[in-house]
């Protein structure tokens, strides 16, 4: 049985939003994502809107580890053999690289594996040690090869592109469509967006979502241009023994962060940096106000 | 007549004895992380369906036996 | 875009990624594969399936076939699968006519009964009906549904038709996992519709040949049921067991064939139309593991069957799969061996005096005693883009099977210095691809 958690109908819709704004919608990676369009460029909605939802789908099939034909699964089943990616793949693992070494080891893309000890969902149970002692020899982005474009994936390891993947998706879909497109839009994937310039209306408004009521927008942000991206845990997590354990996993011990935040969101420039910059936020714990201040980016903590 | 009691002196202790080590398979088996051999293609029941398609009819028009693996229904003309 | 110099960690660390960030996208945007103009194109891809493959199959001195399949599997985003299938095969060639070889010629009318259709069997030759051909249609398709995250329920049909034999299936089946997926217990049931039209009518079981009394059209029906357990045994290790059941009814005589009648010296008098049982109730049991040691993997099976004509057979196959370094490619030797009973009923000839045991008889010599082998070799090559799809695999497979047959010799002297048995043997070659 398949466990697909997507739907993948292709199905394109739009809808009026306050503001004078028109919204492309559809669904990918597992959120809803829309382009934002001031309604006097209703001839141009589904045009622009096609693109960039053929952009998100193109690289969450090329990247989910759901699909059998993703890049990802062709290279979890080369079982330890050389194989040789794309530009693109390469491109990406090359990023994943940086971010590892600028991080000390915390963002990790081969830290996948741990959710196999993991169910995170609001029980008490905690996986038993031994689990997690099978699984930390398959973790660690020091362990595979990567002399570009050739990688070598030690059998029973994984590459989870998750944590930076939506970003990419969004950075990769924005840059299509400023090439097309010169007035004002903002391309969004669940919370991860980036916006090319100011609406008519002035600034784009941002509703961040608060971690512990689902549908209650909490923060209100006011966007010129640029990116945000935001990293959470608020649905995910087991709470025991008053100890809340987040799904936010520190790749050296397998366990939870302690004291991550709820949720972080960063401006900056790109999307990928935003992600980027949110989760290394989040994988500080306690140390994020610190981390971000000195970072010198605009950022949102709730905790 | 001879066939059946064949068959049921041998049928009926095989069924007892898949019957008998039916509660030990709780204790067999994998975590969900050890699949990985298993995931592989050619570790599928039904990893190359043409071909037992192909010898099933071949085996079902030279022989008296068919089926086991899956229905013995024949669906063609030819025993 | 602010430059410090002198940098906090914190600092620093936002511009090594601001320029990995660049770096990223830059690279990628420039190389990236153009926007897809054909989503539906791809949406249809998804998740989709074809296996295809041509079979030649070649008997020495007998029969022929050419066997093209295609088997379409498509599973969707809530689950359900669908699985369609188009085979079409073509027969033609020798097909033996259940008579003896005899020291004199033999002359038989073809089974249409027209005049000039006949054919004449050489002395010490298996009389075979040389103008045996057959061409046969037949689609399936079966539809998947998860019930639960652990249950699936399976419903298929399937129609075949051919020139004298129309057959129609039902099945629907049950599965369910348990024990972490560890452990699926299965059952299913089909019902087999047959309607046979055989060319030239059908005769009487246990008609006169000379007579040629044949008429009208026959039909069949089967039920069937089967059960299974597949089991993980260990992280290698994965083991199925299945039981069935299976009842016929009907007429289950094949309408072509018929006995040679013999004096009481061996000589050829006449033909008699083959006359079977109208039922046959038939188990069996099978024992299927797959285990993997790195490269290699195995496929034993063993399956055990006996029916109330008293056939009982035993199957064993083994198959071997080398995967080759590279990953590419792999090559899977195969050996098989088979051996079953004859039937309570079977006679490779009447002998006409003499007072029958039973009402049926049969001389088809596949309700014989015997023992056969295949061995088998197959190689497939999976080769990378080509359009719009990421890899797909060709393969070719060979396979020698062989028929021994065993019966005692007979003192009947008219019968002495024929070959009355003579083995089948055959070949199997295959080309496919599968996506």
């Amino acid at each position: 049985m398949t466990e697909n958690r997507y739907s993948l109908d292709g199905s394109i819709r739009i809808e009026e939003r306050s503001e004078g704004l028109l919204a492309v919608c559809f669904d990918a990676m597992a959120s809803p994502c829309e382009l934002l369009l001031p309604v006097r460029h209703r001839s141009e909605a589904i045009e622009l809107g096609t693109a960039v939802a053929n952009e998100a789908w193109r690289v969450e099939r090329k990247f989910s580890r759901y699909r059998k034909d993703s890049v990802v699964s062709v290279i979890h089943r080369s079982r330890g053999s050389r194989i040789v990616v794309d530009e693109e793949t390469a491109s990406l693992i090359d990023f994943a690289q940086h971010c590892f070494a600028i991080s000390d080891g915390m963002f990790d893309i081969t830290s996948g594996v741990l959710r196999a000890a993991w169910h995170f969902d609001r029980s008490d149970r905690l996986p038993p040690q031994a689990d997690i002692d099978r699984l930390l020899p398959l973790v660690g982005f020091q362990k595979l090869q990567w002399h570009r474009p050739v990688l070598v994936l030690p059998p029973g390891m994984e590459l989870d592109f998750g944590g930076c993947g939506k970003e990419y998706a969004v950075d990769r879909a924005y840059e299509q469509l400023a090439a097309l497109h010169s007035e004002p839009f903002l391309v969004n994937f669940g919370g991860d967006l980036r916006a090319n310039r100011a609406p008519p209306s002035g600034t784009w408004k941002i509703g961040i979502e608060r971690p512990d009521t689902i549908c209650e927008a909490s923060m209100l942000l006011e966007l010129e241009q640029g990116a945000l991206a935001t990293s959470g845990d608020s649905h995910r997590y087991v709470m025991r023994n008053g100890i809340r354990y987040g799904h936010i996993l520190n790749p050296r011990t397998g366990w939870p962060v302690m004291g991550a935040a709820r949720s972080i969101t960063v401006a900056a420039s790109s999307c990928v940096e935003a992600g980027l910059l949110s989760t290394m936020g989040l994988l500080k714990g306690g140390e994020a106000e610190h981390f971000l201040g000195e970072a010198g980016v605009q950022h949102w903590i709730n905790r | 007549m001879r066939g059946s009691d064949m068959s049921l002196r041998l049928c009926l202790p095989l069924l007892i004895c898949a019957a008998a080590l039916l509660p030990g398979c709780t204790s067999l088996g994998v975590k969900p992380w050890e699949r990985d051999v298993l995931a592989r293609p050619d570790m599928q029941l039904d990893s190359d369906p043409l071909d037992a398609a192909i010898d099933d009819h071949l085996y079902f028009s030279k022989e008296a036996s068919s089926g086991g693996r899956s229905f013995a229904g024949g669906g063609c003309g030819c025993n | 875009m602010q430059l410090k110099r002198g940098l906090p960690p914190g600092a620093a660390l936002r511009q090594q990624l601001m320029a990995a960030s660049c770096a990223l996208l830059s690279s990628a945007g420039a190389r990236a594969q153009a926007p897809d103009s054909a989503p539906f194109l791809n949406g249809l891809l998804d998740n989709l399936s074809v296996d295809s493959a041509v079979a030649y199959y070649h008997e020495d001195g007998r029969i022929q076939a050419v066997e093209p399949i295609v088997n379409v599997a498509k599973t969707f985003a809530n689950g359900d699968a669908l699985d369609v299938n188009f085979t079409f095969d073509s027969l033609s060639g020798s097909s033996p006519n259940g008579a003896l070889p005899s020291h004199s010629a033999q002359t038989f009318s073809s089974p249409s009964g027209k005049p000039g259709h006949g054919y004449t069997t050489a002395p010490g030759q298996l009389p075979v009906d040389p103008n045996y051909e057959d061409n046969r249609v037949a689609l399936s398709a079966s539809w998947t549904m998860p019930v639960t995250r652990v249950t699936d329920v399976t419903v298929g049909a399937k129609v075949s038709g051919e020139d004298d034999f129309v057959s129609f299936t039902l099945s629907a089946s049950l599965a369910h996992d348990f024990n972490e997926k560890n452990t699926t217990v299965s059952g299913g049931v089909y019902n087999e519709f047959d309607s046979l039209k055989p060319i030239g009518g059908t005769p009487d079981p246990g008609s006169d040949y000379a007579l040629a009394d044949k008429t009208g059209n026959r039909t069949k029906d089967g039920v069937g049921i089967l059960l299974g357990v597949t089991q993980v045994m260990t992280r290698t290790w994965l083991s199925e067991f299945n039981v069935s059941v299976d009842r016929f009814h009907g007429y289950l005589n094949d309408p072509y064939k018929f006995t040679s009648i013999l004096d009481a010296s061996g000589a050829t008098t006449g033909y008699q139309y083959e006359s079977r049982p109208d039922q046959r109730l038939r188990k069996s049991g099978y024992w299927e593991n797959r285990v993997a040691w790195d490269a290699l993997s195995t496929a034993l099976s063993l399956r055990y069957m006996s029916d109330d004509w008293a056939v009982h057979s035993v199957t064993a196959q083994l198959r071997v799969r080398w995967n080759l370094p590279g990953e590419q490619s792999y090559i899977e030797p195969s050996v098989r061996w088979y051996r079953q009973t004859a039937a309570d009923f079977y006679m490779p000839w009447i002998v006409e005096s003499t007072q029958p045991d039973s009402p049926y008889e049969s001389s088809d010599s596949r309700l014989d005693a015997f023992h056969a082998f295949t061995y088998g070799i197959k190689y497939a090559h999976r080769i990378g883009p080509l359009g719009p799809l990421a890899s797909s695999e060709f393969n070719v497979r060979v396979e020698y099977y062989q028929q021994k047959y065993q019966n005692p010799n007979t003192n009947l002297p008219d019968l002495q210095g024929l070959d009355l048995y003579p083995e089948l043997k055959a070949v199997l070659v295959q080309f496919g691809w599968r996506y």
